[in-house]
């Protein structure tokens, strides 16, 4: 009880709690510095272990120490009854009110710090938590026909870029019509009712403009970037083509061989596509994404005229597609031309769903292909989320851990420590389906395919049962947010991003929340998706070596 | 994909073209010229919070001593494999930590550094570009790594699909003893032969501040940048290696043919050329239009005969190289072997006709449209005005290079072009052809088009 009393006398206790007040303060303080100063990981745990180290050294120095009107003596030679511990210790409550005070204050009023707009979105509004962080210029409208517009101004130069969505791809196959969609993507660019095989393009051309089209699994896009002074022409011409397409048999025969030369050039003499080819046709048994989406060679020989009829009707009505607007245009000239060009094409009955769901793999698949090849390749894929599963973004981020950089840990692993393989890359299938979680492997000439495929599986065991430090994961946001900003500073970039969200997420203005989204995501969620996905259950290996490079391995 | 890839031919007006109609005209950049002779150009563009930086080396492959080529290259990315106070996973740990992008790719004239990055980490990326230009380590263990890999890169782009390699086989051939023909990134037995010395000793020679141009657009103040850059360059020495005058190649007189065999190649790939112009032809504009409408785009002569009516192959492009002495000019494309003869007649009529009947006016204004309707998006991020304005610097090309070019694709005609063409693409009697398929196949036919030299697409050079 004296040492209690001596304890209290000495202020030993109010020094404490002071103490401990003013640590909470600085680990508010840091937390929030850290975050919109960007200081290094390490910053906010070094100050706590100070504080931890400092404590018993503060505790110590209020026993040993007094302050006196002369100075500070050590306790022990102080006259008890010239002491002034008790007037020290008001100055202790006072110091212990005002840091009250303050940490209530700064609890109420988080603003008082500086905020850049770009690394700190504002806090939801409650009432609209997503529009909040969509730039308020970007505007979109749905047609009476169910063409869905959105269009974003943006008069950095004078250009503009139309992206159209067409809900057909891949997997709205089956066997005997595989590689339609892409065929038809090809067709389209031949011949309207109004245009001879050749005009689209020599009519866009000359007005300055140039396009593109690509064709995966789940969509079809056509892309068109022209200067503003071309407008009125492209809408002209993608209502024309989307309405009226007239199909001229010459012309399909013709362009028929171009599409077996992008076979042959893209499947046939590229070792990663035609491994990765018989990977995907592995990997799914029942659902289209075994297709692969330029079609099977037989199939490619026979598509019919009525194929691409029925396709055209079915996919490319109104009510499947959605079209982007960016650049130098205004949000009302586009929605007038829109209401003016693509208003009047009728809506058709929804496309058929795709039904068949893939079974749950119930074990290892393995496939082998033979090929002339210096270099054998290694490929192992994972079914995953679909792109609209809150599990795709969690899965991207492990995947920038695991293979992007020079510091990821499977470039490490496998190209730098060990020269296992010249390259590791990693593919993420965000569609409207499961699709697969991929690691494509290049090894050195005469490399060890066994030896290679066991590190990648170490390492991903790593990942299951150590997890992922906060420095990588901190990383790995780093490169997200800093790739979210490059993909915006063009207007291409901006009608693809829009795009993608709008179609595979149901609502383009979740691209603004991805930011956040990759901000709340946890280590331990990272564990629990490597858990859920890399299960050699389901996995599906596939090899490529030259048969004549003697004895396999 | 429905297109080819245009790259090759469109990279050739990169720098080329302006809608005249719209005034777009490069912002105006702050010059600096340090003591040491470093060039900074530095300009604010503030509409997203990233940074491009651009630096470039002047100099490149043709600084590669002879038998060593790919040695430039080699070096330049050697300085990401450790620099200052940082190795290589420690760099590397730097760049990806922040986010940033930092590249390097070497050219026949030049070595680029390309960084872009969130503008908060500015401080951490020139800290990062100046060590590896001031400081770099070179370390041994790095350098083996990295030169082994490169070759057995090499042999995986043999693995994949040809269509990259067909211009390097077709400079290398043409260019055969000159040095635009080396390889920039060497070939097998090159980067076999170079050793750390090698390394050091051309980074005593050549990587130097008179060297040196630095380019930074983006979300910073100005001032500020300037002052970053010059402190961490001002104090940076100065090399005496000679930049070689490299000598005009001649014309190529009658035709040869270089036959390199991929067994059992489902398709063959053909580069057909001569010897072409430098940067500096002065009818620049006149030429662009010209390759537009030959093979730089979809409705091109090219691409409308060989794909659109004959449906022959995927892609067909005209391709210039225009370095600081004349470059190449040639017809690049690939059809399945049995095509082989018919694809590449119709390809040498295709160039008959260029020369007999040229373009009608139509034609000419639809071209001229396209390239100023597509010249903007090359001017459109900070990172791309930073490799325009340091581009610009490096080969001594004033603003005017961009700003007037608009009005010269305007004002170009007719006969202005038919002179180009006539006078730059070559006639169907000189021509070198290097051809990549199945040589068992296709030897007895392609014999037609001059005498063959053979080669394996396995052989570790790019020329034989």
């Amino acid at each position: 009880m004296a040492l209690f009393n001596e304890l209290r006398r000495r202020n030993v206790f109010k020094v404490a709690l002071l103490y401990a007040l003013a640590s909470l303060l600085v680990v508010w303080l840091v937390d929030s510095v850290q975050a919109r100063f960007a200081l290094p990981v390490w910053t906010d745990t070094f100050a706590y272990f100070i504080l931890a180290v400092a404590f018993p050294v503060a505790l110590w120095l209020a026993w040993t120490y007094e302050i006196t009107p002369v100075g500070i003596k050590k306790a022990d030679d102080v006259d008890q009854t010239q002491s002034i511990v008790y007037k020290t210790g008001q100055k202790l409550n006072a110091a212990v009110a005002v840091l009250l005070v303050l940490g209530v204050l700064a609890m109420l009023g988080q603003g008082l710090l500086p905020t850049f707009e770009f690394l700190v979105p504002d806090p939801p509004e409650g009432e609209a938590p997503i529009s909040a962080r969509t730039p308020p210029e970007i505007r979109s409208l749905t047609l009476g026909n169910g063409l869905e517009i959105i269009v974003w101004p943006d008069h950095d130069i004078p250009n503009v870029a139309m992206y159209n969505f067409v809900r057909a791809g891949g997997r709205n196959e089956y066997p005997g019509i595989t590689g339609v969609s892409h065929f038809f993507e090809h067709m389209m660019f031949l011949g309207t009712e109004n245009l001879e095989p050749g005009e689209f393009d020599r009519t866009m051309e000359a007005a300055g403009g140039r396009n593109n089209a690509y064709t995966n699994q789940d969509v079809t896009v056509y892309l068109d970037w022209f200067p503003r002074s071309a407008l009125e022409t492209i809408f002209e011409l993608e209502a024309d083509r989307f309405e009226n397409l007239n199909i001229v048999p010459e012309v399909f025969e013709s362009e028929r061989q171009v599409v077996f030369s992008e076979r042959r050039s893209s499947i046939d003499n590229n070792n990663a596509w035609k491994l990765l080819e018989q990977v995907q046709a592995t990997a799914f048994v029942a659902h289209p994404y075994q297709f692969p989406v330029v079609g099977w060679p037989s199939d490619i020989g026979s598509w019919t005229q009525d194929d691409l009829v029925n396709f055209y009707r079915t996919y490319y009505a109104p009510n499947n597609r959605t079209i982007v607007v960016t650049g130098d245009v205004t949000t009302e000239e586009i929605f007038a031309l829109a209401d003016e060009y693509f208003a009047p094409i009728p809506a058709q009955p929804s496309p058929p769903p795709v039904r068949t769901v893939e079974p749950i793999q119930a074990g290892e698949r393995r496939i082998a292909v033979g090929a002339p090849a210096q270099t054998p390749l290694l490929q192992a894929a994972f079914h995953s989320a679909r792109a609209a599963d809150p599990d795709a973004l969690t899965l991207s981020l492990l995947l920038r851990i695991l293979t992007d950089g020079d510091s990821s840990r499977l470039h490490r692993a496998l190209v730098e420590d060990a020269g296992l393989a010249l390259s590791v890359d990693s593919y993420l299938h965000e569609g409207f389906d499961p699709g697969l979680t991929l690691f494509l492997l290049t090894l050195p000439p005469g490399g060890d395919v066994d030896a290679a495929e066991r590190r990648l599986l170490a390492e991903l065991e790593r990942v299951i049962n150590d997890g992922v430090s906060r420095e990588e994961v901190a990383k790995a946001r780093n490169k997200l947010l800093a790739d979210f900003w490059r993909e915006l500073s063009t207007i291409s970039g901006k009608a693809g991003a829009l795009g993608r969200y709008q179609v595979f997420h149901g609502n383009y203005e979740k691209l603004f929340l991805q930011p956040e989204l990759v901000e709340a995501i946890t280590t331990e969620d990272l564990r629990a998706v490597a858990t859920e996905v890399f299960r050699v259950t389901n996995m599906t290996v596939g090899v490529l070596r030259d048969p004549a490079a003697g004895a396999a391995r | 994909m429905k297109r080819v890839l245009l790259t090759a031919a469109l990279a050739c007006c990169a720098l080329a073209g302006q809608a005249a109609a719209q005034g777009v005209t490069l912002p105006a950049v702050e010059r600096v010229e340090l003591d040491n002779g470093v060039v900074l150009l530095v300009t604010e563009q503030r509409d997203v919070p990233l940074v491009g930086l651009e630096v470039i080396v002047r100099g490149g492959a043709i600084t590669d001593p002879d038998g060593k080529a790919g040695l430039a290259s080699l070096m330049l990315g050697l300085m990401e494999k450790g620099a200052g106070s940082r190795n290589a996973d420690a760099f590397a740990e730097a760049v990806d930590g922040v986010g940033g992008s930092l590249t390097t790719s070497a050219g026949l004239e030049t070595l680029n550094i390309s960084a872009e990055f969130l503008s908060r980490d500015t401080g951490l990326m020139v800290e990062l570009v100046a060590d590896m230009l001031q400081a770099p380590r070179f370390d041994g263990e790095e350098l083996r790594k990295l030169r082994d890999r490169r070759i057995d890169l090499l042999r995986a782009a043999k693995d994949r699909d040809p269509r990259e390699l067909s211009p390097l086989y077709g400079n290398a051939f043409l260019f055969t003893g000159h040095p635009y023909g080396r390889p920039v990134n060497g070939d097998e037995t090159s980067l076999a032969s170079l050793r750390a010395s090698d390394v050091r000793g051309y980074y005593e020679d050549f990587v130097g501040a008179n060297r040196l141009v630095i380019a930074a657009v983006g979300d910073f103040d100005a001032a500020d940048m300037i002052s970053l850059l010059t402190l961490a360059f001002a104090d940076w020495r100065t090399v005496e290696g000679p930049l070689p005058e490299v000598p005009a190649a001649p014309p190529e007189d009658g035709r040869r043919v270089l036959l390199v065999d991929k067994p059992g190649a489902t398709q063959s790939y053909f580069w057909i050329g001569n010897i072409g112009v430098s940067r500096s032809y002065p009818q620049r504009a006149e030429l662009d239009i010209a390759n537009t409408l030959f093979g730089g785009r979809f409705t091109s002569l090219l691409v409308d005969e060989l794909r659109t009516k004959a449906g022959l192959t995927y892609s067909a492009y005209s391709a210039l190289l225009r370095p600081s002495a004349p470059g190449s000019v040639a017809v690049v494309s690939y059809t399945k072997t049995s095509s082989t003869i018919e694809a590449i007649d119709l390809a040498l009529g295709l160039l008959g006709r260029l020369h007999e009947t040229g373009f009608d006016p139509e034609l000419i204004a639809s071209g001229k449209n396209y390239i100023l309707g597509q010249f903007p998006p090359g001017y459109e991020t900070a990172a791309q005005l930073a490799e325009q304005f340091a581009n610009l610097e490096a080969f001594g090309l004033g603003a005017g290079y961009v700003n007037d070019y608009g009005a010269a694709v305007a004002a170009a005609d007719v006969e202005a072009i038919q002179a180009v063409i006539d006078a730059v693409y070559p006639r169907q009697d000189d021509l070198v052809f290097v051809i990549i398929g199945d040589a068992e196949t296709i030897r007895d036919s392609v014999a037609k088009y001059g005498p063959i030299t053979e080669m394996a697409l396995t052989d570790p050079r790019f020329s034989p």
